[in-house]
């Protein structure tokens, strides 16, 4: 226990003057060694907990991605693989045959639409989406707190109640089956979030910036263009993987509107592996942490930008 | 941007750039949120037909949309008086309390633990939004790797412990299905909720903590008298916007129970869904769902006094 206090004790004190490396508030700790070594065992443990309680399920789906459903059921459990297999992978890319090979064969085609809807509703969302963010920040006009309230109930709405009525209008619009039609409805939940963590953004960013923009002689649209939007590459990042996300992962509007083989996205074609008893639960694993990976990784590698957004967003308002 | 006193037509012509800015999103979302949710409200004043599209119609630029009968309140007082919407309500009312509850609770204890000094606190932060970057529909799937009654991990571990003689079937027993869908759920959204606790602690000024310990202070009564007080805003907006999504939640419903067993797991969503889609009942299915919209708008209402209220004083 000394050692570990010893160790401690040499960077931990040293802290306070230190240059604040990260802006986190940290509670300061007892003055008793003793309970500190404690509560430093603590928190470790602690720590240890919440990280195995984020991973470990999702740990878990990448162990059983690569296993034998056998090795699955039987009993004692392995938690390490006995036999670590691709065929599970091999399957659903449609690189072995198998008997539940027709609805492995919708997963590649269905990723690809996946792609396609969020790749351009992401697009849009930003280009649309940004310029109401910047306004709303920026100016004051007629009408803008009653579009602003209008924007924050169509963010608390639910999704589904809109269904019906696209499922309708676009039997008669020829847009049931295709992807233009899930664009059109992804739109519905994805731009208000976009205008109102657009707009929690600008808001962040100096408007001095557009004011010298206009005495150097550019006009208000300029100003936005070319100084504004170059500078806010972190909540352009922030909207953009944030939409995607959204769009990549939505399950309930494809499941309804794009029932047509070849015309859905990948999770409902997940879940309808998942509802078949003939696939083994090892192949549904692989599929689902196929679509997973995408995601992930997005939301990892450009977190800063979207925690900061997100919170700023949800808080600011 | 222009100062108060600025000539008239300045500020004219910036309410009108503004609005130029702003009318591409503002006219998308009327077109792709507010007329269909006029037109599902319209739905769920008639007698929807699916087969039958021929009857009354309303031309809009050239499109057909179909308006079918006209019946009144008649699908709401259908809905209303069926005993499963009722169980649904207070099933719903259950289900968002414990998720509310497990959400607030589970995300700021992750808060706090995260928030205290260790090595790899980046990483932490990062791990942080794994499960709430999943699909909800590989969230269902990987809790079923781990809860399914055969092959789940959890009765493996317990069977490798000796704890448990024979499996069990998390799923059923509706209660016991109905709480695995809080948990599941919660998994997945409570990372957001520490998010939005973390950001709260990182303003707490450090004074007021030194302060604290300087009168002798411990750490249940810092966080007793400085860390809650300070997030308590924070605390509001996590419970409404989790009553809100605990509404609203359906595509883990889908994955893992699909209602049951028996409808023991049908929240008002599911109910509204189910009808709707499953048994292509637009009436009465739009209805419920609107009656859940009708929630949600209340919802709204408190949710936007918050922000005014606590989190824009210098505007």
């Amino acid at each position: 226990m000394s050692s570990v206090r010893g160790v401690r004790e040499v960077p931990g004190t040293a802290r306070p003057e230190a240059p604040a490396t990260d802006r986190d508030h940290v509670a300061p700790r007892s003055r008793s060694g003793a309970r500190r070594a404690g509560s430093r065992v603590l928190v470790y443990g602690l720590v240890l907990v919440v990280a195995a309680w984020l991973v470990a399920p999702f740990a878990w789906l990448f162990v059983t991605s690569i296993s034998y459903q056998k090795h699955l059921l039987a009993r004692p459990l392995s938690f390490i693989p006995p036999e670590v297999t691709l065929d599970n992978y091999r399957m659903i890319l449609g690189l072995v045959r198998f008997h539940a090979e027709g609805q492995a064969a919708k997963i590649l085609p269905s990723m690809l639409n996946t792609l396609i809807v969020s790749l351009v509703v992401t697009v849009l969302n930003l280009v649309v989406g940004t310029t109401a963010g910047y306004a709303y920040a920026r100016f004051r006009f007629p009408l803008k707190h009653v579009s602003l309230y209008a924007l924050l109930f169509t963010r608390m709405l639910p999704t589904v109640v809109l269904v019906p009525a696209f499922f309708l209008l676009f039997r008669t619009l020829g847009l049931q089956n295709t992807l233009t039609g899930l664009v059109v409805a992804y739109c519905s939940f994805t731009l208000p979030f976009t205008i109102w963590i657009m707009k929690a953004y600008f808001e962040t960013v100096p408007s001095d910036l557009d004011k010298s923009a206009l005495v150097d002689g550019c006009n208000r649209l300029q100003a936005y263009y070319r100084v504004v939007l170059p500078v806010s590459g972190p909540g352009l990042v922030a909207g953009g993987a944030f939409t995607f996300m959204l769009c990549w992962n939505e399950f309930v509007v494809a499941q309804v509107l794009n029932t047509k083989p070849g015309t859905t996205t990948l999770p409902p074609v997940i879940a309808g592996m998942n509802g078949q008893i003939n696939i083994d639960y090892s192949v549904i694993a692989a599929s689902g942490f196929l679509a997973a990976v995408p995601a992930v990784l997005l939301v990892l590698i450009f977190q800063k930008y979207m925690v900061q957004g997100l919170t700023a967003g949800s808080v600011k308002g | 941007m222009v100062p108060a006193a600025a000539p008239r037509s300045a500020r004219l012509s910036e309410a009108a750039f503004a609005w130029g800015l702003v009318l591409p999103a503002v006219a998308a979302v009327v077109v792709v949120v507010f007329l269909p949710l006029l037109y599902s409200f319209w739905m769920s004043l008639a007698d929807v037909n699916l087969l039958r599209t021929s009857g009354p119609a309303l031309e809009l630029f050239g499109v057909r949309v179909p308006l079918f009968r006209f019946v009144g309140v008649q699908n709401y007082v259908r809905v209303f008086s069926d005993p499963l919407y009722w169980s649904s309500l207070w099933r719903t009312a259950y289900f968002v309390a414990a998720f509310v509850a497990e959400t607030a609770l589970v995300g700021l204890a992750m808060a706090l633990v995260l928030q205290e000094r260790f090595a790899g606190r980046p990483v932490m932060r990062s791990l942080l939004l794994i499960p709430w970057s999943l699909s909800r529909v590989v969230v269902g799937l990987l809790w079923l790797g781990i809860l399914d009654f055969e092959f789940g991990a959890l009765n493996g571990l317990l069977d490798n412990l000796g704890v448990i003689d024979g499996h069990i079937a998390f799923f059923k027993n509706g209660f016991s299905a109905l709480n695995v869908l809080v948990s599941v759920y919660m998994w997945n959204q409570a990372p957001f909720a520490t998010l939005l606790f973390l950001a709260a602690m990182q303003s707490i000024p450090g004074e007021l903590y030194m302060a604290a310990e300087v009168d002798g202070a411990g750490y249940w009564n810092r966080l007793r008298y400085v860390t809650l007080p300070a997030i308590r805003p924070i605390v509001f907006l996590v419970l409404v916007l989790a009553t809100v999504n605990g509404f609203l939640m359906l595509d883990l419903i889908y994955i893992l129970t699909m209602g049951g067993p028996g409808n023991d797991t049908t929240t008002i969503s599911w109910l509204g869904f189910q009808t709707a889609f499953n048994f292509f009942k637009f009436g009465p299915g739009t209805a419920i769902l609107y009656t859940l919209t009708a929630l949600c708008l209340l919802l709204t209402l408190v949710y936007h006094r918050l922000i005014l209220a606590r989190f824009e004083p210098e505007s």
